[in-house]
């Protein structure tokens, strides 16, 4: 007895000191800003030209913060968003999501295999749609994502803004079907806007409002999150979450070490591999990010190269509208949110990706 | 030739009738897009009500954009259509109210 109260006093200690060599945020960051370089301005010059709000041409970035192992290494903003700007982050919102499904996922209140009808029964009209075809976008519903350029055939657009905005699960559950469930990826902000009612009906209505703040954003230190929903009360999954730049970080940090947030796990290390690995049946489309569980990957799909280029195998992303990003670099421990309002295709993530591995890679020195 | 006139007439009837939901909110479109985001832009992001004016601009102009600071509630029109959306607290943000 008298020594395994050794052994665990020693561990207990070692532990300790383990954790304290890790760098967490508390209020703020710890900061440790990154010295001027050509290859520092050299990203800022590719994030931040001059803004022309007449024509609303080329790259637009309001926020770009740098973590590098726990530690704020860079962070510049464009008026009028600030450090504590809660910003838009469009479909960011379905990563977050699934992080917040990851921690109910941890409480052991679904399993990945489940049939969404056991947690939302509108779904009872898609039985053999599980929780893992929804997390993979891959329901096999017949959902156009087009934003602006069909507006008439767009699903998203009558979702968020006419037919479908007073209920949007159910707008979402009220489309036919295309493909076997699980068997074809296309990207649907309707399968987020299901994830989220199935939720709620893992967690009962007096659970979920407050379920996202509680499970996750209190933990990790968020005070600066919004989550706007539907006129039925369901959370909108897809699009509408905003926090500053440097909290939606924090995230990132959560991600970067696997689902633990100082000692606690928060999320299960399984949840996370799953976030991170393709779905089996995505097929390569030129520059676009391979599909995981709900997070986008740099993984190559067969028969291609792999979406940046620039960028290691193993850094994936959470990504928005108009340009917002979350990246995560594992072995280079980076995290970078970049928020934007980029009204066309100009920005590419693999050139910013590039210059920051230039500027950043091998500790932000 | 008549026969082909015929004929469009009806395919076009048919993909009109096809598309009627589409097409009947299709002019709802653009002013709860932006009364929606202008009130969020403004309420949730506390950006400036010139920069959120901007920031909804579409090709298609609105006839109207009003703002009520005082109950946080934006009301925008155009395309013969109103939508209005308001603020409803720091974590729930703004919601379009139903329509009239």
């Amino acid at each position: 007895m008298g020594r395994y109260s050794i052994f665990a006093a020693a561990f207990t200690l070692l532990w300790a000191a383990h954790a304290s060599a890790e760098t967490w945020p508390g209020e703020d960051w710890p900061a440790a800003p990154t010295l001027p370089s050509p290859a520092l301005q050299s990203l800022q010059d590719y994030a931040f030209p001059p803004r022309d709000d007449a024509t609303r041409k080329g790259i637009r970035t309001d926020a770009l913060v740098v973590i590098h192992d726990g530690r704020l290494i860079y962070e510049h903003y464009a008026a009028p968003t600030t450090a504590s700007t809660p910003h838009l982050t469009w479909s960011i919102s379905k990563s977050l999501l699934a992080t917040v499904m990851g921690v109910a996922y941890g409480e052991g209140r679904f399993q990945l295999q489940d049939p969404v009808a056991r947690y939302y029964l509108p779904f009872s009209a898609h039985p053999r749609v599980r929780i893992e075809d929804l997390l993979h976008w891959a329901s096999g519903l017949d959902w156009q994502e087009d934003y602006e350029y069909a507006p008439l055939n767009s699903s998203v657009v009558a979702m968020l803004y006419t037919r479908g905005r007073g209920d949007m699960a159910a707008f979402t559950a009220a489309h036919s079907t295309y493909s076997e469930p699980g068997q074809s990826f296309r990207y649907s902000s309707g399968d987020s806007n299901v994830l989220s009612a199935a939720l709620r009906g893992m967690l009962g209505n007096d659970r979920y409002a407050d379920y996202p703040w509680q499970a996750l954003f209190e933990p990790l230190g968020i005070r600066s999150a919004v989550w706007e929903s539907d006129a039925s009360g369901t959370l909108v999954g897809s699009s509408y979450a905003y926090m500053s730049a440097r909290d939606l970080a924090r995230v990132g940090l959560l991600m970067l070490r696997d689902g633990r947030w100082q000692q606690r796990q928060l999320l299960p290390a399984n949840w996370v591999a799953f976030n991170r690995a393709p779905f089996a049946h995505a097929a390569a489309e030129p520059g676009e990010a391979t599909p995981g569980g709900h997070w986008w990957l740099n993984q190559p799909l067969a028969g291609a190269i792999r979406p940046w280029p620039d960028a290691p195998v193993e850094t994936f992303a959470a990504l928005g509208h108009w340009g917002q990003a979350l990246y995560i670099l594992p072995a280079e421990k980076l995290v970078i949110v970049r928020y934007g309002d980029d009204r066309d295709a100009s920005y590419q993530h693999n050139e910013l990706l590039k210059r920051a591995l230039a500027a950043f890679a091998g500790g932000g020195s | 030739m008549k026969r082909v006139g015929v004929v469009l007439l009806l395919a076009v009837l048919a993909l009109i009738w096809h598309e009627r939901l589409a097409l009947q909110a299709f002019p709802g479109i653009l002013s709860a897009y932006s009364a929606k985001e202008y009130c969020s832009c403004r309420y949730v992001m506390n950006n400036p009500p010139e920069y959120c004016q901007g920031y909804v601009k579409q090709y298609l102009p609105l006839s109207e954009l009003l703002d009520d600071p005082a109950h946080q509630r934006v009301t925008a029109s155009g395309l013969g259509q109103s939508n209005s959306a308001a603020w409803g607290g720091p974590r729930q943000g703004c919601r379009l109210l139903p329509a009239q």
